[in-house]
Order: structure tokens, then sequence, then C-alpha cells
């Protein structure tokens, strides 16, 4: 199927001897949100990291089972992991910006490929930031320092740097879970308008958010993927019991 | 940028002001079809009573989804409770439209004694407190939500006086007993009419006040002082 941007086959994940991830077999549409929950240690951050190979800077990680993007294993030999997260962007719980002006981290990517043309430099800076609701707010400060920004804006700029490296999957680990409600409420409308062009993938510990947030839903529990399925099924008609007990707040 | 939020509040609104001008149109047909001895429009109205259950299906539904995905409060909170309540009540309305159609081809053509009775005035104060209601919805108006909820005594107690005067003609001549019968069950839905137009100014008027008036509940049941949230 040609909608299938992730298509996960058999993949398990150990640190050592601990089996965090069993046998997860997964698709992924293009252009959706999709929501991984679960309680804290189900293995959905270390399932997010192995799609675009994050999991390979932790020394005794052991991988088997496929992940294709776009029918590509990103796990053989002949992969170059730096195009894969170009392809592959990634936004963190706590905004990691680098101690430079707003333009420069935006700038950072594309100058890192070879991109140095200001004219350019500024279409893209100004691009990410409209995509990321936040020009209004930065555009009449580009060159004062990205750390200067509140906590909510710093994120969403993260999100526009990583917009800048012209991304098709934006993988979000907890990425309002620091913000007060007004700003996450910023960066959850920003996801929905970010699912038209990009397929996002989103873990969360607020239940809320990925059912505000997402057209599919995947539980997972003690390294094991229960449910996927669409969003509004998951919250209204489960399959299944621990997914129930879960979602109803009566366990994790 | 517009609130995904919003725009799923916005769909269920046009979904329920969608079903309010159907269900208001076949009360129009109906009450035609009764007054113009219509047939093909009480057939109509029999055909179309599907579009309306599926209109009734579509509505819980969207309320369901709004409820398990935004958790919705305050002003939301009450426009989606009450959406469902109002979904019902219309969906009730559609029923009893469908009944006056079926009264109207079981009686075939109006009664000499038609005149004797209050049905055209209850008919015409069911209809107009039906589109007020629907209009208080629309429109967030709950003045005018309050003065529908005014006018079922009216109503209620035209029905009341038709059983007199149908029981009385009944009695006059035993061989008006039958389309006496089916005057006597379309005033009975007529007055229902208005308590279904009354619930929905009810909820109106709880989405735009945030106040109970159903059954007088704060001011009777529990008095100025009371508590009502007592466990």
């Amino acid at each position: 199927m040609k909608e299938i941007k992730i298509a996960v086959d058999n993949l398990s994940l150990s640190y050592g001897k601990n089996r965090a991830l069993k046998d997860i077999t997964m698709n992924i549409r293009d252009k959706r949100v999709i929501a991984f929950i679960g309680p804290s240690g189900c293995g959905k951050s270390t399932f997010l990291r192995t799609l675009n190979r994050m999991n390979d800077l932790i020394d005794n990680v052991r991988i088997e089972g496929k992940v294709y993007i776009e029918d590509v294993d990103i796990y053989e030999p002949s992969i170059d992991v730096v195009n894969l997260r170009k392809k592959v962007g990634m936004v963190f719980q706590k905004s990691n910006l680098f101690p430079k002006s707003i333009f420069d981290n935006i700038a950072f990517g594309p100058k890192l490929n070879g991109i140095n043309d200001k004219n350019v430099l500024m279409e893209t800076v100004e691009r990410t930031c409209q995509q990321s609701a936040i020009w209004d707010e930065v555009k009449d400060r580009l060159h004062e320092p990205a750390l200067s920004l509140s906590g909510g804006q710093q994120q969403r700029l993260c999100i526009a740097r990583a917009l800048a490296v012209e991304p098709e999957i934006i993988l979000m680990d907890e990425p309002a879970s620091a913000l007060d409600p007004l700003s996450t409420a910023k960066v959850e409308e920003l996801i929905h308008e970010l699912k038209q062009n990009y397929t996002i993938v989103i873990v969360t510990h607020n239940m809320q958010q990925a059912a505000r947030v997402s057209d599919f839903t995947a539980f997972f529990y003690m390294g094991e993927l229960i449910e996927y399925d669409k969003t509004t099924k998951i919250f209204t008609n489960p399959a299944n019991k621990q997914t129930e007990d879960y979602v109803t707040g009566r366990f994790g | 940028m517009e609130r995904h939020f919003e725009h799923q509040i916005e769909k269920l609104k046009t979904r329920v002001i969608k079903m309010c001008s159907l269900v208001d149109e076949q009360v129009e047909f109906a009450l035609r079809a009764v007054d113009e001895e219509n047939m093909e429009l009480a057939s109509l109205v029999k055909e179309r009573d599907n579009k309306v259950d599926k209109y009734d299906v579509k509505i819980d539904k969207i309320c369901q989804k709004i409820f398990a995905l935004n958790q919705p409060v305050a002003m939301d909170l009450r426009l989606i409770m009450s959406s469902l309540t109002i979904n019902s009540n219309l969906e009730r309305i559609g029923d009893i439209a469908v009944n006056l159609a079926e009264g109207a081809m079981l009686l075939k053509q109006k009664p000499s004694f038609w005149g004797r009775t209050h049905i055209k005035e209850m008919s015409v104060l069911a209809k107009e407190m039906i589109k007020n209601s629907i209009d208080a919805f629309i429109e967030g108006n709950a003045k005018l939500a309050e003065k529908v909820v005014q006018s079922d005594d009216r109503l209620d107690s035209l029905n009341a006086e038709n059983h007199k005067i149908l029981i009385e003609i009944m009695k006059e001549t035993p061989e008006n007993i039958e389309p006496a019968v089916h005057l006597l069950v379309m005033s009975r839905q007529l007055e229902r009419l208005g308590d279904h137009a009354t619930n929905i100014s009810e909820d109106v008027y709880f989405i735009v006040e945030a106040e109970m008036i159903k059954h007088n509940y704060e001011k009777y049941l529990f008095g100025e002082d009371e508590e009502d949230d007592q466990d």
C-alpha cells in the first residue's frame, strides 16, 4: 500500500539481557498523527527511537526485526544514518536549542547541508517559523538569543528547526510535557496543522493529549504492543481489556 | 489558526441545525397533510423519517467522540451534554410528525366537527414553539427559550379542553366516535410536540445561562440557599 510510510516487522530490542521491545509489528500511514501511550517503562520512547536509529547511540543494544521507511530497511548497513535523521526529524521533551540566535538555530541544519545563500536561509527561517506558528513572535528578534524565548516558544522553535531540513516524518517525545496549558494547546494545534504535510509520531504520558491530537493510537505495555487502532476506537471502545483499564485510569 | 476542537464543535452544531430544519419541515408537512387532506404529503413524511433517524445516530456519535477525545468543559460541556438531549427530543418530534401523518391517513378528511375543536389552534401554537426553540438554539437566545417554556401551559390547557369537547361529541353522536378518537390522539400528539419544544428550550437556556430550569429545578426542588450537589 502506497499510504504506508513506516512498516515495522517483528521488531525486538534488548538492552543487554533486558528485552525492552517484543515482536512489534505495525504500519504507520502517511500524513497521519500516531500517538504512543502506555505506563512508564512500557517501551514507547524506546520504540520511537528505533524509527530514526537513535538507539544506535546506546551501548549494549541489540535490535532484531525490520523497520522500513517507504520500503527501505533503515537498519541495512548501507544506510546513511545522517540522511535517515534528516528524513526523520525529532523533537524532545525539553527544548534543546543551541546557545545561538533564533535565526542561527534554524539555519544550522540547512547550513550543514551546504546551503549558505542568505536569502535562501532567510526564506527557510520564515517558512519554518510560519509552519510552527511562531513567526509573529520572533520575526522582529531573529538575531536575539534563542534561549531568551519562553519555554513554549523554545519548543515551537525546536519544531521549526526540525522542519528546516525538510523531513518527511517527525518524531516527538513528550513535546509538551514541560509546557503550561496555553503553550501545550499551541503545540497541539501545530501538530494538527503539520499533519497535512508530515507523518507525526508522538509519545505522550498524557492520555488526553493522545486523544486530542492523534488519528491512531498505539498502547504499549511491558514492551509489547497491546492494541493499535483509530484513536476514536481506542478511546470509545477498545478491543483489549488492558487498553480499556489503562485509558479509563484503572491502572498505570 | 483555527482551533481543531472548535472545528469539531462547529461540525456538531451544523448537524444539530440540519436536523432541526428537517424535523421542523416534517412537522410542517404532517400538519399540512391533516389540514389540506393531502395524502401524498403524509406519505412523504413517513418516507423521510429514516433521514431523521440517521441524523440522530450521527449526532450521538459526534458527541461521543467529542466527550472521549476532547474532555469538554464549561460552555462546551453544556453544549455537548445538551446536544444529546436536544437530539433525542428532535428525534421524538420526528416520530410525532410520522404519527400525525398516519393520523391524516386514517382520517382521510377532516370531520364535520373539526371546527368545534382546538386542533387548528394547537397546530399553529405547537409549530411556533418548535420554530422558536430551534431559533433559540441557533441564536443562543435564552429569552426566546423562556418564551417557549411559558407557551406550554396554553397548549396543555387547549389539549384538556379538546378532551372535554371530543368526549361531548362522542356522547352526542356515537357515529363520530372513530374520527373523534383520531382527533383525541392528534390532540395528545400536538401537546407532546409542545413538551419536546419546551425540553429543547430548557436545554438552550442551560447552554446559554448555565442554569437548569427544567422541572423548575433550582427554585422548587432545593430552595434558594440549599446546595444541589450534596451526595
